[in-house]
């Protein structure tokens, strides 16, 4: 199935049709990539969600053990689409390219380390792909980035093998209070 | 005809199986030091996650706590509204929190029963250890391969004692099969397979949506990334979505494989392939297999594992039986030796098998294993005397792995290659990156 049949099935009103694409969309390639992401982030519900699971076949499929220069261009076009919409439809591509990718993908990610609802997604990614761009992007948030979520990068960067001095793991500490009231003391 | 019990003696049986020297069924190695409670012997416990199987783990220390066997010290959970009712089944006594982490830091708590949804497990499992707490865990043990290895170091470093819920191994004629299995009755076991009915698909999906006031949907989600609140997700629900329940396989495959790895005394192995495959929900926020076959290929012993869904069903064959006890035969294995193959089935809080392994008796000096008092009682004796729980982390981790891989194969529709010793994915670097998922923080690992 090429990009254009693809895209044009999971269009389609029939849950069977659409079903029957997504499921099948692993070797559609790099070429399907933008029509899917436009189709999650304006698509009706099961459309979107159609898609996005297209996508992620197209990604995992790219993926492979063989998959050689597929896996760069599927990563290729991801990454473009980090840059706005809709941050629950973004939130997909971010974990995306940390299954398939690289130093190529980690300086567009690390620009959502700003970004409030993006940000432990960003540095989930750039925590899972390995290389020396994503480690330097961690360390520069730890620097310059926002001060509340310093803690959270730190962690990051010891799981990458760092020895981080400041910022101790907050795991541990305990932050929400119930509101229940004793319902025998009633 | 019937084999004859002598010629099969337990150190045959597991020659034959290819059991490595010194592997012990009968009696579990000490772990843990053993701890000293009050005069009364009484061990004081917190529970975490009291909805669905954590509320049957309260209501159960609940009956001990009247023999004082246990007190039960504190509850918790992020939904309000099971909270308040947990509260009123635990007693005046209890403390209770929406933040698992006040109960795990209180020092009057020696132990912790964690019921929470499987994304959950491996996180508060190394908490409470990290605080000292021995652990009863809800089964699966994990969601992913480094989550499992971070059990096992937790519990090793901090000499806990932990037992993760996948019980069917502490049930009597789960006992029968095992002995019969270990005495040789089958002869050399290179087979088995599982049957289980298929997960469903989500025919009636709704739009994402604010959660109820009642939930603390941020402390719920907890280590998995952000998403909305559906509906359609929560609470017993999440079995059905992948990175959280991970579908049968991940919930009843924790039982019928962890009979089948104990059975074949392969707690400490794991295969050298696993192939995938099966269909998925067309549409609806459920995207665990409905149906799916998982081919699990061990070497050195050779012999091989299948998770099926649905598989090929075997009813149980006492009809009278079946309906006086309610026997749920929906899931379960076929055990195929060279002499012979046995049934079991069920697996998890029921276990049937056989007349021929109920009824076998062993002849004096014959091949035993460990029988367990309970899976409850088996995880106080680990706490109180340090020797090994019957579904110790280890073991857990082992059939927790089976799950997660099977999964993996499916979802990324390829065979895997895995490296037991080092407890790793080989020749496919997606995969291998897979085996962790890096958690929301604080709710790391």
């Amino acid at each position: 199935m090429n990009a254009k049949e693809l895209i044009e099935q999971i269009k389609n009103g029939d849950d069977k049709v659409r079903g029957a694409a997504w499921q099948a969309a692993g070797n559609a390639g790099s070429t399907a990539v933008r029509g899917l992401a436009e189709l999650m982030f304006t698509g009706e519900q099961e459309v979107a969600r159609a898609a996005k699971r297209a996508l992620w076949k197209i990604v995992r499929y790219a993926g492979r053990p063989a998959g050689g220069d597929e896996t760069k261009a599927v990563a290729k076009e991801l990454v473009p689409l980090l840059a706005s919409g809709d941050p629950n439809v973004r939130r997909e591509f971010v974990w995306m390219l940390s299954e398939i990718g690289d130093s190529d993908a980690a300086p567009m990610i690390a620009l959502l380390l700003n970004n409030p609802n993006l940000r432990e997604d960003a540095r989930a990614a750039l925590q899972r792909i390995p290389g020396d761009t994503s480690l330097r992007s961690l360390k520069v948030a730890l620097k310059n980035g926002a001060e509340d979520h310093k803690p959270a990068i730190a962690e990051s960067l010891r799981v990458r093998g760092e020895k981080v001095k400041d910022f101790p793991n907050q795991k541990l500490v305990p932050r929400k209070q119930t509101a229940v009231k004793n319902p025998l003391a009633v | 005809m019937k084999p004859e019990l002598t010629k099969t003696t337990r150190r045959s049986f597991l020659k034959t199986t290819g059991v490595i020297a010194g592997a012990t069924t009968l009696g579990l190695p000490q772990i843990v030091s053993p701890r000293v409670f009050g005069a009364n012997n009484r061990i004081t416990l917190g529970h975490i996650g009291v909805g669905g199987m954590g509320g049957f783990h309260l209501r159960e220390m609940v009956k001990r706590m009247g023999s004082g066997e246990v007190n039960i010290a504190a509850v918790c959970d992020a939904d309000e509204k099971r909270l308040a009712n947990a509260w009123k089944t635990a007693g005046a006594q209890a403390e209770v929190y929406r933040d698992y982490r006040y109960l795990i830091q209180r020092k009057d708590i020696d132990a912790v029963v964690i019921g929470t949804p499987d994304h959950w497990h491996a996180v508060q499992m190394v908490h409470a250890a990290e605080c000292g707490k021995h652990v009863y865990v809800e089964k699966p043990a994990c969601c992913t391969i480094e989550e499992g290895k971070a059990m096992i170091a937790a519990a090793t470093a901090n000499k806990v004692s932990v037992q993760v819920g996948s019980q069917g191994r502490s049930q009597p004629e789960a006992y029968a099969a095992h002995r019969y299995i270990a005495s040789g009755m089958l002869g050399k076991v290179n087979k088995v397979t599982c049957w289980h009915y298929p997960s469903p698909s989500d025919d009636k999906p709704v739009a994402d949506s604010a959660p109820p006031p009642e939930l603390d949907w941020d402390l719920w989600l907890g280590p998995l990334a952000w998403r909305p609140y559906n509906a359609r997700y929560c609470h017993g629900t999440f079995r059905w979505i992948m990175e959280s329940g991970g579908g049968q396989i991940r919930d009843r495959g924790a039982h019928v494989m962890s009979n089948a790895m104990y059975f074949m005394n392969a707690d400490h192995t794991g295969p050298a392939t696993i192939e995938a495959k099966g269909t998925v929900p067309a549409k609806g926020l459920w995207d665990s297999a409905m149906e799916m076959e998982v081919t699990y290929q061990f070497k050195n012993p050779d012999w091989t594992l299948v998770w099926s869904q649905p598989g090929e069903k075997i009813p149980y064959f006492d009809e009278t039986r079946k309906k006086k006890e309610g026997i749920r035969d929906g899931y379960g294995a076929v055990y195929h030796g060279d002499k012979d193959k046995l049934i079991v089935w069920v697996g998890d809080n029921q276990v049937y098998t056989e007349p021929k392994a109920v009824e076998f008796a062993s002849k004096p000096g014959g091949v035993d294993v460990y029988k367990s008092p309970g899976h409850h009682d088996d995880w106080f004796n680990g706490i109180k005397t340090g020797k090994k729980t019957i579904m110790n982390i280890e073991a857990a981790v082992a059939v927790s792995n089976l799950t997660v891989l099977g999964n993996m194969s499916l979802i990324l529709d390829r065979k895997l290659k895995w490296d037991h010793a080092k407890s790793e994915i080989i020749g496919d670097t997606e995969a291998h990156r897979m085996m962790s998922r890096p958690q929301r923080y604080p709710y790391v690992l």
